[in-house]
């Protein structure tokens, strides 16, 4: 049985790969943000190259035809990093919260202390 | 007794000197050191120039919060400097700083109460908002009563005291928009107690309202869901060892 590769969906996968990759060297996007949708992409191109691996999976797995297999894989992945990315976000959300109320603390603190240092050293002069 | 007076505020550059300056005629009058801390959530008028050209201290968010966040920050400010209580009182001039003396006087009850709601459903005066104001706070009255098990007349009411109890539990959480009635059900669950005394109120003397419009069915959809959750997830949460 030989299987046809997807050479079009490798490329569309590598050149999305490059582009994140991209965007990792120019420090808009974390390496460790972006590990795990690389690694879903590789896997990607690697499905599109070698369908064997697919078909075999999906008749494993009971799937009907190798398509179904591969786009329930696919809507599950992307669902997990939707919702790592959304836990991820209110994690960074609430902390910028606390920052914002520690920063305020503290600046009012460091207001009073200059205007005790200025009411000392005016009263100093006078 | 020292007291801090936490005024959340939003672009209230127009109602703060009478709020500040009520609060500290009341000052005068009780003869307890009250200190006024205004919360500026991000504003893009002078409300921080404002507060502080009144007298009173300002903490300067960097960005908009929300009530919730002001709030938080206020009480933090409370509890790291030693207070005793803090009270919340808008910064739109709604509560009359004259009525502070009822939050004050219900501490002397026995056993003093962790955090103390002025309800304006009590009495017949003042201003009782919209009817359908009333009809949603009637609902989150019948949620309270039974997710956690709290009688409360009023638990959109923005006036409140907090005690040393309640200052420690809400250093470590507090809902951060639309808060109030979520904070109930947290200080509930965390075993505070909770008590209301009557106060007046008044309308809003600037300003208008977040909740209007759209936002008010995604208000109550949001805080009858934040009750909930917020009630089952502090339920463990211990302050002085006495959660469950």
């Amino acid at each position: 049985m030989t299987f046809e590769r997807y050479w079009m969906f490798a490329a569309v996968c590598v050149f999305v790969a490059l582009f994140l990759v991209r965007m990792v060297v120019a420090e808009q996007l974390s390496l460790q943000a972006s590990l795990s949708f690389l690694v879903l992409l590789v896997l990607g191109a690697t499905v599109a190259l070698f369908p064997g691996v697919t078909s075999w999976l999906a008749y494993r797995m009971g799937f009907t035809l190798p398509s179904n297999f591969f786009f329930s894989v696919l809507i599950a992945a992307l669902g997990f990093l939707h919702l790592s990315a959304l836990v991820h976000l209110s994690r960074v959300q609430q902390r910028s919260v606390t920052l914002t109320q520690e920063l305020a603390l503290l600046q009012e603190k460091v207001d009073r202390a200059m205007r005790a240092i200025e009411k000392t050293s005016a009263a100093g002069r006078s | 007794m020292r007291v801090l007076v936490v005024v959340p505020a939003f672009n209230e550059q127009a109602a703060l000197p009478a709020v500040v300056a009520e609060i500290r005629n009341e000052r005068q009058r009780l003869g307890i050191d009250i200190d006024v801390a205004v919360v500026d959530d991000g504003s893009t008028d002078h409300t921080s120039e404002v507060a502080y050209s009144c007298g009173a201290r300002v903490l300067r968010l960097c960005r908009n919060l929300g009530i919730g966040g002001a709030v938080q920050v206020g009480l933090r400010a409370a509890l790291r400097e030693g207070y005793d209580c803090a009270i919340q009182l808008d910064g739109d001039g709604q509560h009359p700083a004259s009525e502070i003396t009822k939050l004050i006087g219900a501490l002397s009850q026995s056993p003093a109460p962790d955090l103390i709601v002025g309800t304006r459903y009590r009495t017949r005066d003042g201003f009782r908002s919209t009817a359908l104001r009333r009809l949603g706070g009637t609902w989150l009255r019948v949620l309270l009563r039974v997710v956690a098990g709290l009688r409360v007349t009023d638990p959109t009411s923005g006036f409140r005291l907090y005690g040393h109890r309640a200052l420690k539990l809400f250093d470590q959480t507090y809902p951060y928009d639309y808060p109030e009635p979520e904070a109930l059900a947290i200080a509930s669950a965390a075993h505070l107690r909770v008590a209301e005394v009557p106060v007046q109120m008044r309308e809003r003397q600037h300003g208008r309202s977040s909740i209007s419009g759209i936002a008010a069915p995604y208000y109550m959809l949001k805080t009858t869901l934040a009750v909930v959750l917020s009630y089952v997830r502090n339920r463990r949460r211990a302050v002085d060892g006495e959660g469950k």
